[in-house]
């Protein structure tokens, strides 16, 4: 029997030309976003003067670490910065999971009476800028003595996380077939057992959603970090970068400018890369039935 | 190993009453199959034996304990759902040990079980994999092997073929079958194939409407239905009905049929329907009762003009009219007639059923 054989050279010419088309397209909005990464890490590793005045050359002859060791002069020294800023992160990160898990678990899975007007008024947080708010949370931090205090940071880094992290954990919850309790039930497991050994493993991707959303906005931040922190030894990444490019005498050092770029993404893009799998599974999750 | 009751149950969700007062007692190693149509509540029923709905009122009692108010884990009992319920981010030998685990049962015994369990159903290949990589029928084994590592006092099952392909699910069912000779326990399966229901069971449960119709083993089910349901569910193709009336003539009685034929009743037979004379009734007969074959005492004849004929090898359906009711009779493949010709068809009236048409009970019960 003669088996026609399906080989990319037989793929129809309109075909083939499309999928040349698409790859093609694909590539230069690549280089489009990379870009100004590669721009930054590339500048960071050249000499001040050389950034300054061949912004745009991806390569140079004179390579050197001079903006980075820059960096330590600037306020309090670059380590210093990255930090605080590795504390609020990890603060903020630990009590948003703490708090959205078993929020999200009590949503999905328990029935109690309000349970749609709270889970309406959590989500409804969402929609307030945070910007409007700014004045009370300052207010009501210095009340707490928390003003100007690195755990007062994460506090509202949390407040700001958890409508979203809870709505992303609810549905990570209500994805786990209702049948796989009642199996575990049957097993003889405790409540405990099956969040910990049934429903967390398969909620897995949503943790890492929530975990990775919270860094990033925590890492991120600028306003209320620039409001809230008065103390140059608290600084974060963001506003040490703000300090080093309305350096002294309001020159821009742009050298040293792209290596605290640099320093600040590097985190960012190894932690994406490395929860990828996990992130865009948890975005669908429960959107499929 | 344990005996099964159930005393009075009703289930209700707000003011629907899905169970609705339910009495079995099931035997020590008895295979009992609940069987209905869709809604009739025996997911329900085996659901609250699981101890996964509570008991809106009645009893369950396993063995010689009332359970009204155990959780699920401490019944005793194990479960294969429809879907198979795998927990997906473990192994097989992890799904397998997990009920083992939360027993506090040590090491080796559990090794010990998951080995013995993996050769009863061959899944000693499969102990590393995830159930995602098993095919259908591969994590309906696992499914089971969950179950009997327990060795728990009663086996449910709620429709745990319905998942799997025609051929797979025959395959299957004889696996079960013998699973069951094998580790002889306390069973309850739920299904809504009534061939399953007859091949698995040692007594079928017939449920309509939250309540029990009958309860009986396979071939009472089918010769001696209470009602007209039963007698309709049971057997493939199902029973013809058509109404009638009972009419006594000459030495005996005859069913009169609304074409105007009429068909005497057995003489082993009068006495049974002598009091409904005059009634109108559903009469039912199968289709395996009705044959082409010569006359023989209690047969009764009719001329049917055949519309449709089906083949099936070893028996053939012929499908033909009587007044406005279409009929189905079985009859020997050889005969082989034509679409549209005539041929006489005989019922065997001993394998008749009357029912009484406004509450569908059987004429022949007290
Ligand atoms: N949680 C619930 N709330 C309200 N009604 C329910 C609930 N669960 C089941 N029912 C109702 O109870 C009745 C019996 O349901 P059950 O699942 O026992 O049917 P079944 O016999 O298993 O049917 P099937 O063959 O389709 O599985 C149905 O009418 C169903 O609508
Ligand atoms: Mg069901």
């Amino acid at each position: 029997m003669n088996v026609p054989k399906h080989t990319s050279s037989a793929l129809p010419v309109g075909e083939r030309l499309g999928f040349v088309a698409f790859v093609a397209v694909s590539i230069l909005f690549a280089i489009f976003f990379l870009m100004p990464i590669i721009w930054s890490f590339a500048n960071s590793l050249k000499p001040a003067a050389e950034a300054l005045a061949n912004p745009a050359a991806l390569f140079s002859k004179a390579f050197s670490f001079e903006n980075y060791r820059r960096l330590e002069n600037v306020g309090a020294g670059w380590y210093v910065y990255a930090g605080n800023s590795i504390l609020i992160a990890f603060g903020t990160i630990v009590l948003t999971v703490l708090v959205s898990v078993p929020a999200g678990y009590g949503f999905a899975k328990f029935r109690f009476p309000g349970q749609s007007l709270i889970f309406v008024v959590v989500m409804a947080t969402m929609m307030i800028p945070f910007q409007s708010i700014l004045t009370p949370l300052f207010l009501i931090l210095k009340i707490l003595r928390l003003q100007n205090n690195l755990f007062g940071l994460v506090l509202i880094y949390v407040t700001f996380q958890l409508p979203f992290s809870i709505f992303m954990m609810r549905n990570a919850f209500d994805a786990v077939p209702r049948a796989l309790i009642e199996a575990a039930r049957i097993d003889g497991a405790s409540q405990w057992t099956i969040l910990r050994r049934i429903m967390l493993p398969i909620a897995l991707p949503g943790v890492a959603t929530v975990a990775m959303f919270a860094f990033l906005n925590s890492w991120n931040e600028f306003l209320a970090a620039l409001i809230f922190l008065s103390d140059q030894n608290k600084f974060t990444l963001p506003i040490m970068l703000v300090n080093v490019s309305s350096g002294i005498y309001g020159i821009i050092d742009w050298g040293a400018l792209q290596a605290g770029v640099t320093v600040t993404m590097v985190p960012c893009i190894i932690l994406f890369l490395l929860l990828q799998r996990y992130y865009v599974r948890g975005l669908t999750a429960g959107a499929v039935k | 190993m344990a005996r099964l009751q159930l005393k009075n149950v009703v289930k209700s969700y707000g003011i629907y009453e899905a169970v609705r007062g339910i009495n079995l007692e099931i035997e020590d190693n008895e295979f009992v199959v609940f069987v209905g149509p869709s809604g009739c509540g025996k997911s329900t029923t085996l659901r609250m034996i699981a101890g996964l709905e509570h008991i809106t009122a009645g009893e369950i009692v396993i063995g010689d304990q009332i359970v009204n108010r155990l959780g699920p884990g401490k019944r005793d009992i194990a479960m294969v759902f429809q879907n198979y319920a795998l927990y997906p981010h473990m192994s097989v030998r992890e799904n397998i040990s997990f009920c083992l685990e939360q027993q506090k049962i040590s090491k080796e015994e559990i090794q010990r079980r998951i080995v013995t369990a993996a050769e009863t159903l061959h899944i000693g290949e499969l102990l590393d994999r995830r159930p995602g990589q098993l095919s259908g029928g591969q994590r309906q084994r696992v499914a089971m092997g969950r179950a009997i590592v327990r060795n728990p006092k009663v086996f449910l099952f709620d429709e745990p073929l319905s998942n799997l392909d025609a051929k797979l699910r025959v395959q299957m069912r004889t696996e079960i079958k013998r699973l069951h000779q094998l580790l002889p326990t306390t069973t309850v399966y739920v299904t809504h194939d009534q061939v399953e229901a007859m091949t698995m069971a040692d007594r079928v449960v017939v449920m309509n409407g939250g309540v029990i119709e009958q309860v009986g083993p396979p071939q009472e089910l089918y010769h001696r239905p209470v009602s007209q349901f039963v007698a309709g569910f049971i057997g493939s193709p199902a029973m013809n009905f058509m109404p009638a009336t009972l009419v006594s003539g000459g030495k005996g009685l005859l069913v009169q049929l609304e074409d105007g034929s009429s068909l005497p009743v057995p003489v082993a037979r009068i006495e049974l329907y002598e009091r409904h004379v005059g009634k109108t009734v559903t009469f039912g007969i199968r289709p395996e009762s009705i044959s082409d074959r010569q006359e023989r005492p209690g047969f009764a004849e009719i001329q049917a003009k055949i519309d449709l004929v089906e083949p099936l090898g070893p028996e053939t359906m012929v499908y033909f009219a009587v007044g406005d009711r279409g009929l189905c009779a079985c009859i020997d493949p050889e005969s082989n007639p034509k679409p549209k010709s005539t041929m006489p068809l005989s019922f065997n009236m001993n394998q008749m059923h009357l029912f009484d048409p406004t509450t569908g009970r059987s004429l022949a019960m007290g």
